[in-house]
């Protein structure tokens, strides 16, 4: 066991853990948010995808005594009192949601994507979420609700005040 | 899974000192994109997990005089992104680009790459090509090796169980050498290399002075092709040369592979990857 320190959607834990678990069990297992999925368990789908100090990372890829001082955004972080994210707002919209298992992911590599850039192209969107695997939708309506959102975020201007 | 201590390195030194403790019970960690799987499918059993993925020592590029020096734990989006390599070795971001997805960029390392020498190991044919030097230390000493030296078998580096790897180094590409890299994957993201070629040459009144090529994925590890290198050596650039070096390495893989699977595919496949990576690194070295 060890207690590890973290912060997780802007709210500071303190987790005792046991050493040989990864980060995504930490997150659905110890705090709850089971938002975070997982698929493969071996880095390929994407659907464990969370935001690691500005970055994403899949949550099955990481042991969770590495999270120590991390800043973690997770799919529970994305929506305010004011209601949903706008790429949340867009995916549904779009009609991008079908089952729902992979788009927590998508959601989160989307933000990491709009975050540093507001324009991106379609093919620019497609590199982004290529680490998400959908069985679903066959990723076009995601890539127009991607789209979407960089407009929404764009007018919006303050993308982390949203 | 038998991990029951784990510790996450601040600073190199005890990070030294702490594998020369757990020497025979301990393994390195950085991005853990190999690490995680082996350790979940018992393919390794360590007790003791030493984080290295915050080593501040052992991160990030830096030119020291005419030498690039790679830190081991620096993630294949911080390479991708680095303002200190410059054109001439677009090869190398070129390779690194093509791992995995974005996700998997952000957090593997370079050198877990070279340690875990996977024969598809996409950093590894260019860093062939450039004659990488590897810095590694334990607690008492540091040595330096060569990358081609290091890698033994496929899986297998040398590496002993106290010591890190922990700079990668070579020369900086001069204006009128160029570094190419191509790669044939099965599907754009995700594709662990079937083959890639690395093309490292020097260009001198349109001929060859110098070749280095790298190949992955057509040996059980990534291997420099000093046969076909020695072919194209003085030869002008020309579309003659550059069939020349296709048809050697096709029948290098011929001999190497003979009786494995895939053999016939990866004799015709290579020539095409090769004259890509080719034609980049001699285009490279005249711009
Ligand atoms: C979905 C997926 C896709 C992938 N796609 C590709 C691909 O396209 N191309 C490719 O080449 N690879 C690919 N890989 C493999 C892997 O991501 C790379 O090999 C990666 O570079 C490993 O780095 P890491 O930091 O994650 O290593 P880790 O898993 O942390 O470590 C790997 C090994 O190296 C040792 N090690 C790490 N750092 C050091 C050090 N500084 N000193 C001493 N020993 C050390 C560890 O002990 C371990 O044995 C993929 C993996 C996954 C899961
Ligand atoms: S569950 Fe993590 S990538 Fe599939
Ligand atoms: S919506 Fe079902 S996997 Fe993407």
């Amino acid at each position: 066991m060890k207690k590890i320190n973290l912060k997780v959607n802007g709210v500071d834990y303190s987790v005792e853990i046991e050493e040989d678990v990864r980060l995504l069990d930490v997150l659905r297992n110890q705090l709850r948010l089971t938002g975070t999925k997982e698929g493969c368990g071996e880095g390929e789908c994407g659907a464990c995808t969370i935001i690691m100090d500005g970055v994403t990372v899949n949550s099955c890829m990481v042991m969770a005594f590495q999270a120590e001082g991390k800043e973690i955004i997770t799919i529970e972080g994305m929506a305010t009192k004011s209601g949903l994210h706008p790429i949340q707002r867009a995916f549904l919209e779009e009609g991008a949601v079908q089952c729902g298992f992979c788009i927590p992911g998508m959601v989160l590599s989307a933000k990491a994507l709009l975050d540093k850039n507001l324009t991106p192209n379609r093919e620019e969107i497609r590199e982004a979420i290529s680490g998400n695997l959908c069985r679903c939708t066959g990723y076009n309506k995601i890539v127009d609700a991607i789209d979407k959102a960089s407009k929404y975020m764009g007018k919006e201007g303050d993308v982390n005040g949203i | 899974m038998d991990v029951n201590k784990t510790y996450k390195g601040v600073a190199l030194q005890e990070v030294l000192t702490l594998l020369q403790q757990h020497e025979n019970t301990s393994k390195v960690i950085a991005g853990g994109t190999d690490l995680i799987i082996q350790l979940r499918e018992c393919k390794v059993t360590p007790q003791v997990l030493i984080d290295v993925s915050s080593l501040e020592e052992i991160k990030g590029i830096e030119i020291i005089e005419n030498r690039v020096s790679i830190g081991a734990a620096t993630t294949f989006t911080q390479l991708v992104n680095s303002p200190f390599l410059n054109n001439g070795l677009e090869g190398l971001k070129e390779a690194a680009k093509s791992v995995g997805s974005p996700q998997i960029r952000n957090i593997a390392t370079v050198g877990g790459n070279i340690c875990n020498a996977s024969p598809a190991a996409d950093i590894i044919p260019p860093l062939l090509v450039l004659d990488s030097e590897l810095y590694i230390s334990d607690i008492n000493k540091s040595r330096t090796i060569s990358l081609e030296k290091f890698l033994i078998d496929k899986g297998q580096v040398d590496l002993k169980t106290n010591e890190l790897l922990c700079h990668i180094q070579f020369n900086n590409i001069k204006n009128n050498q160029g570094l190419g890299f191509s790669k044939l994957g099965l599907r754009k993201s995700l594709a662990i290399a079937r083959i890639s070629v690395a093309v490292w040459v020097e260009v001198e009144e349109n001929t060859y002075k110098q070749v280095r090529i790298a190949t992955g994925a057509c040996s059980k590890l990534g291997v420099r092709e000093r046969e076909v290198e020695a072919l194209l050596l003085g030869k002008p650039v020309e579309e003659k040369t550059m069939q020349l070096g296709a048809e050697a390495l096709k029948t290098q893989l011929e001999k190497r592979l003979a009786g494995r699977k895939g053999m016939e595919y990866k004799r015709e496949a290579i020539q095409g990857v090769f004259k890509e990576a080719l034609t980049k690194a001699t285009y490279l070295s005249k711009t």
